[in-house]
């Protein structure tokens, strides 16, 4: 199984670069409203905040040529004495939503993104390993890939997009701790834990780079644009 | 992602201190009850009906030593006079099902289809790297080989590394039959016919399909397991079209 997939792999790779080439090409009628960042802040799950994030987002999408969108990561913050939670479905504009390379005639629809309807969260959204690129249009690691792996995305969310309700802290302290906590994390590769979600899958243990790392993870976050 | 290895170092240290029957007892109840065949029967969408289709997992389960379990393919058949539709959930037991490596693929029939709107939101655990063949092999899927011959069966069935994603199961996400108005299932498991000219993807008035999910979650617009979209026809030919090749999903019942 080992031969096969690296064989797999190889070829993958060389028979990419046309493809990538051809359909690129193909993509100018649909401006990429959606990513992955292709690098994390670095400093575990302290993000500086939402606003920290957003900058994140948004420094990463102008460096693609996208800064004319308004960017949000897609982040819950938890409810604290005299703040209100934030949900990280209510940050993100309406969609729909394109990814750096486009891959399929369907974007992301806001209402299958998180299964609001039965049949939506039992078919699924687009947010498979083809449509989670970076904004440099470039895959994720996940599980099978090359290491280290990328796949965790902190969304500090439950798996309908909104903030934990629960003291417990799934959010990094709301995206301030580098240390103590824990991170609700999606798989970009939806692959892992035993379940299939791109937003909810599992919680980090602990909030250091290193503890991120630990789990399969970098500290990278979805980003979509509000308009 | 570290946590299925942390249990899977765990149940190895307590199946060590454990004895040996309960050792052996872990062991059975996680042998292999989930396949996705190696092999397509071979002439798109007629499989002899549901016991052709059932018969084909039996003898592949069969030739890797599996074969004293009761195997039902995952497919549902739709509604004719005097025949009641079959629902694919219906058929397969009711779990937990393991893939050839032990890796739990769904606990019940619940799980599997996402009864309730949290159990869909979260998902099974059906993904590239459990829905192994009866073999153990991964299902080369939407990110393997791309090249545009991989929609061409005399290039597919000489080229196994190939995209072949798309398993057949006629079936809506919730695992029941569809209405008998349009055909989904390549009329009951029976048909290698194709519509005349260049055919839309799904099922149309008079239009031979059978509805198709994905063993890699990747592709349709939403990467369903189990219902993503349909096909272009039900010859063998047009199975590629859209990178299948009548490869089925197997359950032990017992």
């Amino acid at each position: 199984m080992t031969r096969t997939t690296s064989l797999l792999t190889a070829a993958a790779l060389l028979t990419l670069s046309s493809v990538f080439t051809a359909i690129a090409q193909q993509r100018a009628q649909a401006p990429m409203t959606f990513f992955v960042t292709s690098e994390p802040i670095g400093d575990g799950g302290n993000l500086g905040g939402l606003e920290g994030a957003d900058a994140h987002c948004q420094a990463l999408a102008t460096a693609a040529g996208a800064g004319d969108h308004t960017w949000r990561a897609y982040l819950s913050t938890q409810a604290r004495p005299g703040m209100p939670a934030v949900n990280a479905r209510d940050r993100i504009g309406d969609g729909p939503w394109y990814a750096a390379v486009r891959r399929l005639d369907r974007p992301i629809i806001k209402s299958e993104l998180h299964g609001d309807t039965l049949i939506e969260a039992q078919r699924g959204s687009n947010m498979f390993k083809r449509y989670t690129l970076t904004e440099k249009g470039e895959l994720v690691n996940g599980i099978g890939d090359p290491l280290p792996m990328r796949h965790d995305i902190l969304t500090g969310s439950q798996t309908d997009g909104r903030a934990f309700t629960a003291a417990a802290d799934h959010t990094c302290n709301n995206w301030t701790s580098n240390a103590e906590g824990s991170a609700q994390v999606g798989h970009s590769d939806r692959i892992g834990n035993g379940n299939t979600s791109w937003n909810s899958s599992h919680a980090t243990d602990g909030c250091g780079q290193a503890d991120l790392e630990g789990w399969g993870g970098v500290g990278l976050f979805y980003c979509f644009a509000v308009d | 992602m570290a946590r299925p290895f942390i249990l899977a170092a765990a149940l190895m240290l307590a199946a060590a201190t454990s004895s040996a029957a309960l050792a052996q007892q872990a062991a059975a109840d996680r042998s292999m009850s989930f396949f996705v065949t190696s092999r397509p029967i071979g002439d798109g969408g007629n499989l002899g009906g549901l016991a052709g289709a059932d018969a084909h997992c039996q003898a592949l389960a069969t030739a890797v030593g599996a074969g004293h379990r009761t195997w039902h393919a995952y497919l549902s058949t739709q509604a004719r006079p005097g025949r009641p539709a079959v629902n694919a959930r219906d058929r397969i037991g009711t779990g937990p099902w393991y893939n050839v490596r032990g890796e739990m693929i769904a606990r019940d029939v619940a799980h599997l289809h996402g009864d309730t709107l949290e159990l869909a939101r979260l998902g099974n655990n059906l993904t590239k790297q459990s829905a192994l063949t009866e073999k153990g092999q991964i299902v080369p899927g939407l990110e393997d080989f791309p090249d545009p011959r991989d929609n061409d069966w005399d290039y597919v069935k000489t080229t196994p590394n190939s995209n072949r994603h798309e398993i057949l199961t006629g079936t809506q996400p919730d695992g029941r039959a569809y209405p008998s108005d349009l055909d989904y299932t390549c009329d009951n498991w029976t048909s290698n016919e194709d519509p005349e000219g260049q055919a839309s993807l799904g099922a149309a008035p008079a239009k031979p399909n059978a509805q198709i999910g994905f063993t890699d979650r990747n592709g349709g617009g939403n990467g369903s397991w189990n219902s993503s979209h349909g096909t272009r026809g039900c010859s063998q030919y047009a199975l590629p079209r859209t990178h299948g090749i009548g490869m089925l999903y197997c359950f032990a019942v017992n």
